[in-house]
């Protein structure tokens, strides 16, 4: 990854960085009403933004992140060795053009990377709120931001670009707020979860909940379920990988240290460790009490359900679509990402689908990808009208 | 900045003469969206396009043209009897598995359907096979046997007989010569190079 100086040096025509970032924080001083009917005296929404606001104020691509993602999408934090989990899209150039969009993303409501959340501070009790803060939806998450696109003077979306939860709340940005919305780019996403998929978000939560040290959800902000949680990420972390990848990344090899013919339940194979490692720096990133929050509302997500039909809850949209499904991706498989774009196909609406040949799971819409860069870019800019010649 | 230019071929003018204004078109084999870019430019047509590869989709995005990565029957059979307008199949026909299938899976959701295809009885491809003994090759058949994939020739005579088959409507032909621009009146099955049907069920 290139050093953090990038910011200093012009942006290159090709591409470039986006540099150093720092987050910033809106605060709602009014009283939010949830979906659930609970209510807060008021919220923070962490968010950053790249690029410039432009004269007309319609130049806002709208990042919205995954269940464990946040605010930092690109760029780096001073110190930082890591960029933004997509700064391989978003800079000056690349995909997501800084040059020419105003690039705004938000840790979710509910989240705990400095968005108001159950780790927050319950000003009733001058302790965290645990399991005491309201339900949160996709829709809350999506009316919260609202707000802050109002406060920071955003007239409309260009676009709003979001991956697998992010593709959710993509879908109900153009419903809920459809003269804002003008573009809507989901990938990996779906319109409501299976089975499948609920039980694995229900394993994590039980993981967490079973774990004494989550006790009903009051516990101190350096302590909680650490070992819950750790498990929860373990089993996740498996749903956005594909049998293929791990197998490729992994195999069956066996750690160095590891003593290869001992019949013992130490650490042996070398996905036991990377395993391990994502549950261990989650735990140091993720509050326990999030994770049953985002959850739960990536499980209550059900668009058909909330308007009577998949084609009725997208009567109301006037953004164009684009859909991208990814052919490993057994989390949110490509049918589901097709239903959404044929739904909106049969409401009438501007939809397009294409699909990926990755093989890296549902995680692949994070990955380096020239052919998904170009799709991007090709949905956001567009090319200049082709003039057709009649002389033939 | 380059202009971006597309050619107008003689039977993208004639689908456009037949395409109402302002109406709803699915392109099944949409390629990269030339068709029905030139249908949204000249007649402000709600488009949308099916193909399987994903180069073409992008293009189609690229190009501003509502376009789904799949296979057209599977896409058809989710929609409603005569969600659009028309139905276009162009140059796509020779390359279907199941040509009857396709076709009447598109008047079930089309109002009408068009097919565009090469004439394989055109007199030329017959010396061709004849004297030749060698694979037709033209603008849409465009490559050696050796790299090109299955297909299924089709003439003007095998064209009408599976409709008169299959009960199908014939509302408009253009028949078109062996250049695929002058109009073709005597004889298609021998003198037309190229073929164009409107159908209806």
């Amino acid at each position: 990854m290139k050093p953090a100086e990038s910011t200093v040096s012009p942006p290159s025509a090709e591409s470039g960085e986006v540099g150093l970032v720092e987050p910033h924080d809106f605060h709602h001083r009014a009283p939010f009403t949830f979906d659930s009917g609970q209510t807060l005296p008021g919220f923070t929404l962490r968010y950053e933004t790249y690029g410039q606001l432009n004269a007309t104020r319609d130049n806002t691509v709208l990042i919205c992140h995954a269940l464990s993602g946040d605010h930092h999408c690109a760029g780096l934090h001073p110190g930082d060795r890591k960029p933004g989990w997509w700064n391989n899209i978003i800079g000056p150039g690349k995909a997501v053009d800084t040059r020419r969009f105003f690039v705004v993303c938000a840790n979710v409501l509910g989240g705990c990377v400095g968005s108001t959340g159950p780790s927050s501070t319950n000003p009733e009790t001058g302790r965290p709120y645990g399991v005491a803060f309201p339900f949160v939806t996709i829709r809350d998450m999506v009316r919260s931001q609202k707000l802050l696109l109002d406060h920071l003077g955003v007239v409309s979306l260009y676009a709003t670009i979001g991956g697998s939860m992010g593709g959710m709340m993509v879908l109900q940005w153009g419903i809920e707020f459809p003269q804002f919305t003008r573009r809507m780019l989901a990938m990996a996403t779906t319109a409501r979860e299976s089975a499948q998929a609920i039980a694995f978000n229900e394993v994590g939560r039980q993981a967490i909940m079973q774990d004494p040290a989550w006790n009903h959800g009051d516990y101190p902000r350096d302590g909680g379920p650490r070992v819950g949680l750790a498990i929860a990420r373990m089993m996740a972390h498996i749903t956005y990988l594909s049998d293929a990848s791990m197998d490729r990344k992994f195999g069956r090899r066996k750690k160095e240290t590891a003593d290869r013919t001992a019949y013992t339940f130490d650490m042996q194979f070398e996905v036991e460790s990377y395993l391990r490692h994502q549950g261990e720096s989650f735990i140091n990133r993720f509050d326990a009490n999030s994770y049953l929050y985002i959850t739960r509302a990536l499980d209550h997500f059900d668009l058909a359900a909330a308007h009577g039909s998949l084609e009725q809850a997208f009567a109301a949209v006037e953004a164009e679509t684009l859909v991208v499904g990814f052919t490993s991706d057994w989390l949110f498989p490509c049918e589901q990402n097709r239903a959404v774009t044929l739904a909106l196909l049969r409401a009438g609406k501007r939809a397009s689908y294409a699909e990926l040949s990755m093989d890296l799971g549902h995680d692949s819409f994070l990955l380096e990808s020239p052919q998904l860069y170009d799709l991007v870019r090709g949905f956001l800019e567009r090319d200049q009208p082709y003039v057709f010649d009649f002389a033939i | 900045m380059t202009k971006l230019i597309e050619k107008r071929t003689v039977d993208m003018r004639i689908i456009g003469e037949w395409v109402e204004p302002g109406t709803r078109v699915l392109d099944l084999g949409c390629g990269r969206g030339v068709l029905l870019d030139y249908l949204v430019q000249t007649k402000q047509v709600a488009a949308t396009g099916v193909d399987l590869d994903f180069a073409k989709i992008s293009a189609c995005v690229r190009r501003g043209v509502s376009a789904y990565q799949g296979d057209m029957v599977t896409f058809m059979r989710t929609f409603a009897e005569k969600h659009f307008d028309r139905v276009i199949c162009s140059r796509t026909v020779h390359e279907l598995n199941d040509p009857a299938e396709v076709i009447l899976e598109a008047l079930r959701v089309g109002r009408s359907v068009t097919v565009g295809f090469v004439n394989h009885a055109f007199w030329k491809n017959r010396v061709d096979a004849l004297l030749r003994g060698r694979k037709a090759r033209n603008a849409v058949y465009t490559t050696d046997w050796f790299e090109s994939r299955p297909t299924n020739p089709v003439s003007i005579a095998d064209f009408e007989h599976f409709c008169a088959t299959k009960g199908i409507t014939i509302t408009r032909r253009a028949h078109l010569g062996g250049d695929w621009k002058s109009p073709c009146h005597t004889r298609p099955n021998f003198f037309a190079g190229y073929a164009l049907y409107d159908l209806a069920k």
